[in-house]
């Protein structure tokens, strides 16, 4: 049965001894529960493709273990490891036939004709393409979901341990990528395997993963499920990654029983306690923090509110289901133009227009004002 | 902390040693046998050439001291300073009558309207295929003292005054050069001005250009990186060309006939050392100034789209293309013309050829029998050999990226530029007198100087389909659990095939017309057919240097067209490179 992946203390370190070291992966330890879809998220450049191929064996880590249940992986060899991996230009051999290309894995481990062929079947069936495999064509003659569905059924047919997928949707176009992330997400429920989806695009890991981890130049920021990350942010960085977030530069003025009373640009902003974000030493008076609140937390109005920010309308976008209010606030404020959702049209407010930003009561959250990029 | 340290350490060697054994060494094993092959057979002979040059006359390797004598020839013999002139004046003047000719030429294919553009393109390679020294020879026929070309040509200038000098010396060299080299500039110049984005001259028209605005600075500008190339090919090639100066050079020498000169002559190897070395620095010193001058035009092509090339439709202009063109074809294929005539009669002095017979085909299989064994047993063991070695070396510095990779690929490429009697010479003074290896008059060397000298055409073919294959190919059939080895058998190879039989291809079709190389390596027993045209030249056995050229021709042109046959179009580019 599947075991736990289980990464101790795990750094890399590309070129160690030359003249600019990179260290692309920094004391990652986190557990990947048996059977779990678990997704890798983060820029590009924040590590996640490293821990993927440190994984597979395709790069070897410079210190920490990599535990499989209670086995260290982290010095087999990749082709001992038993892994499947889906590439994101998927690699499909253009010198073979689907099925040959399927199959490879097991004549690797020469199992017997009769059950490749049983396997393969079988396998094609899952990801939807038995039909294609009658024809058995070249992977070159198939669409672009069709071949990324051979690259799974390829990385599954020999049952291996774990999954791996390197940014799987990246080479499909818009629409087609919203359905194969359904696919992916009911074909790794029907096998079980423990399986590890690499993408940038937090939209995608959310809809996919069972959790997510969120990775920022090597250093996990924070795993969590896509609720927990959407609604409970460890950080600035995080809360802005998953989903848009707003900062306001503020100041403590004090704490008042459950409710931090912050400072902004004249105006003062109550914010429950237990949404703060930052260490509780930070709450002293005279601490520099962010006030985050997500597009749809303000409100814009045309006319002064109590405990209001002005700021400059610079573009009104309908997007249909809301309207989205970009604006211009003072420099001490926000350096960034806000973004603000609104159900509907704000009566008498148009482009270039000065307007008054409030956030909606306890909803917003404070940050610290570190690793906020 | 100290007590436990010695288990601390025992457990990371325990595990350094497991990581060693868990390795997979077939790689390194097959991976070595090209490194060792390169180093001694060629930066090894590259060493002694280089320190024989500094040696004084004698046969032995064995350094008796530092001297400059070969190197002072050049200033005191008159024959050493002819030479080195010689050499520069004919590969300037072949490098620029070509770029007078391709340019136009592939700008006219490229550009105008006109037919048979694709019969125009297979024409134009031609000459490039058909061994140089063949059309040398032929030219004798054509243009010697009482040939039909210059008999018609004398007659038609005599009102001018104007007389045609014979093609023997230094304006026979030239023209022959520019003959058979125009097509790297064509076919070059053609593929730029072909390639060339249209939307960036349309531009340049919408924002108020004329047409000659337009060419000197957007046209141009954008293919200069393409002509420096093609520029470079021709020097490097007219520079090192023994075929034709020593068909046809009579007393004007270059540095591979001196070279030639010094070794048949003298067996003075450490002198035709000195010689290389002279040849190899300006081949090395133009190819600075190519890269030097090319790097500051080099442009990446901004835009994406592109649309269809406009073609000039003017009559005036397309009557010009095309008659230039085919001036230029017919005097280019006229050798290939004359052969075939000429190897039907005895001999052919002043308009007609005379006594036709087919006696030079009969005697064929008795006189030259041996020198066809040789020939394709020679050109076939070092195809089949080229391909392996420059296959793995071209996987080495492709995807193991070692820490010398660029030094590798220098030192692979480098035959690449070197003439051929250079690397005769290399290897000469390594495997030669008092040698541990003495190789000298066998069928070793040959082999060894043919591999040396074409497995860059393997090397670069590989090369460059090797980057173009996503390493996460063979990555892939790494982590569905397949060994170096099965990875390299299933993958990697079947991948690169097609790259690796083009390479081969044109290796071997080189390699069945080389002389310049052979004619310093030959005994007795390794005689080729090249060998003996030239011997048949040189006795003026112009008929039977003649079958022997159209046997070398037909067997040529049935590859390289079963080749196109099987490849499509690549052929074609593959020669450029060639």
């Amino acid at each position: 049965m599947s075991q736990n992946l289980t990464y101790e203390a795990v750094d890399k370190i590309y070129d160690e001894k030359g003249k600019n070291p990179v260290h692309a992966l920094k004391d990652v330890s986190f557990t990947i529960n048996a059977g779990e879809l678990f997704c890798l998220l983060g820029p590009s450049g924040c590590g996640k493709t490293t821990l993927l191929r440190s994984t597979a064996g395709l790069e070897t880590i410079s210190s920490g273990r990599m535990m499989y249940g209670d086995v260290d992986i982290s010095t087999i060899p990749p082709y001992k490891r038993n892994i499947g991996m889906v590439f994101q230009s998927f690699a499909l051999y253009p010198h073979m036939t689907i099925f040959e290309n399927v199959a490879y894995g097991l004549r690797v481990r020469k199992t017997p004709d009769a059950e490749v062929k049983r396997k393969v079947t079988e396998v094609m069936e899952l990801v939807g393409l038995q039909e294609e495999l009658k024809r058995n064509p070249s992977p070159t003659g198939l669409s672009g979901g069709q071949q990324q569905r051979v690259a799974i059924a390829r990385a599954l047919v020999y049952d291996p341990d774990i999954l791996l997928l390197d940014e799987p949707l990246a080479n499909l176009d818009a629409k087609l990528r919203r359905y194969m992330r359904a696919e992916i997400r009911r074909i790794q429920k029907a096998t079980n395997i423990t399986t590890i989806f690499v993408t940038h695009d937090q939209e995608e890991a959310m809809a996919v993963g069972d959790r997510l981890a969120v990775l920022k130049k090597g250093v996990v920021e924070q795993i969590g499920t896509s609720d927990e990350l959407y609604t409970q942010p460890r950080n600035a960085f995080v809360s802005n990654f998953i989903g848009k977030m707003n900062f306001l530069e503020s100041t403590i003025a004090g704490l008042d029983g459950d409710m931090v009373h912050c400072k902004i640009n004249g105006t003062e902003l109550v914010v429950p306690v237990e949404k703060c974000r930052c260490h509780m030493d930070r709450l002293a008076a005279g601490h520099e923090v962010l006030v985050g609140a997500r597009p749809e937390m303000l409100v814009v109005s045309k006319e002064p509110v109590a405990r209001s920010v002005r700021g400059t309308v610079k573009i009104i976008q309908h997007l249909g289901q809301f309207v989205r209010y970009e604006v211009d606030l003072d420099r001490t404020i926000s350096e960034t133009i806000f973004e603000i959702d609104m159900p509907g049209m704000v009566r008498g407010v148009h482009e270039h227009d000065d307007v008054y930003i409030s956030v909606k009561p306890d909803v917003a959250a404070l940050f610290s004002k570190e690793g906020r990029e | 902390m100290k007590k436990n340290s010695p288990s601390m350490e025992s457990i990371g060697a325990e595990s350094r040693t497991k990581r060693f054994f868990q390795k997979d060494f077939s790689q390194y094993l097959v991976l070595a046998v090209p490194m060792v092959f390169l180093a001694i057979f060629l930066l090894y002979p590259m060493f002694t050439t280089l320190v024989r040059a500094f040696m004084a006359p004698a046969d032995d390797l064995a350094f008796h001291g530092f001297s400059l004598e070969g190197f002072k020839q050049f200033v005191v013999s008159r024959l050493y300073r002819k030479s080195l002139y010689n050499s520069f004046v004919v590969s300037i003047s072949v490098t620029l009558l070509t770029l007078l000719i391709g340019i136009p030429m592939g700008y006219f294919v490229a550009r105008v309207k006109m037919p048979c553009k694709n019969l125009i393109l297979s024409l134009g390679i031609l000459p490039v295929i058909m061994p140089s020294f063949v059309g040398a020879f032929t030219w004798v026929i054509l243009m010697g003292r009482n040939g039909i070309v210059r008999v018609f040509l004398n007659w038609l200038l005599s009102p001018f005054g104007v007389t045609v000098p014979s093609i023997y010396g230094m304006f026979g060299m030239i023209l022959c050069m520019t003959l058979t080299y125009y097509p790297f500039v064509f076919q070059l110049a053609y593929g730029a001005f072909a390639s060339a984005n249209p939307l960036l001259e349309e531009a340049a028209m919408l924002m108020g250009a004329k047409k000659w605005r337009i060419m000197r600075t957007v046209t141009f500008p954008l293919v200069l990186p393409s002509l420096g190339a093609a520029a470079l090919l021709v020097f490097v090639r007219a520079i090192g060309n023994f075929g034709i100066p020593a068909m046809i050079g009579g007393d004007s020498y270059v540095l591979p006939t001196l070279i030639y000169f010094e070794v048949n002559g003298f067996w003075n190897i450490n002198g035709a050392s000195s010689i290389a070395v002279v040849n190899v620095l300006i081949t090395a010193l133009v190819l600075w100034l190519q890269k030097y001058m090319v790097s500051k035009h080099e442009y990446e092509t901004i835009s994406a789209s592109r649309s269809e090339m406009k073609l000039h439709e003017g009559k005036a202009i397309r009557i010009m293309a095309l008659v230039f063109c085919l001036l230029v074809l017919i005097a280019s294929l006229l050798p290939q013309l004359t052969i075939i005539i000429m190897s039907f009669f005895t001999k052919w002095v002043g308009l007609f050829p005379e006594g036709f017979t087919l006696q030079n085909y009969i005697r064929i299989p008795t006189y030259s029998h041996r020198e066809l064994f040789n020939s394709f047993y020679l050109s076939i063991l070092a195809t089949f050999l080229c391909a392996i070695l420059g296959s793995l070396v071209a996987y080495i510095t492709e995807r193991k990226k070692p820490k010398g990779a660029a030094l590798l690929d220098l030192s692979v490429m480098a035959p690449f530029i070197l003439p051929g009697t250079v690397v005769s010479i290399a290897l000469l003074s390594a495997f030669s007198g008092n040698s541990a290896i003495r190789l000298t008059g066998t069928y070793t060397i040959i082999v060894i100087s043919y591999m040396i000298r074409r497995t860059p055409y393997v090397y670069r073919s590989v090369a460059a389909s090797l980057t173009q294959l996503n390493p996460s190919l063979e990555e892939a059939s790494t982590i569905m659990g397949a060994s170096w080895f099965y990875t390299f058998r299933k993958v990697s190879v079947p991948l690169i095939l097609p790259a690796i039989i083009s390479g081969s291809i044109l290796t071997l079709t080189t390699l069945l017309q080389e002389l310049s190389t052979t004619i310093l390596l030959y005994s007795g027993k390794t005689r080729t057919v090249p060998i003996q045209i030239y011997g048949a030249v040189a006795d003026g056995k112009l008929g039977e240097a003649s079958a022997l050229s159209v046997v070398l021709l037909v067997v040529v042109f049935i590859i390289v067209y079963g080749m196109n046959r099987s490849q499509g179009n690549k052929m074609a580019s593959a020669f450029k490179m060639g």
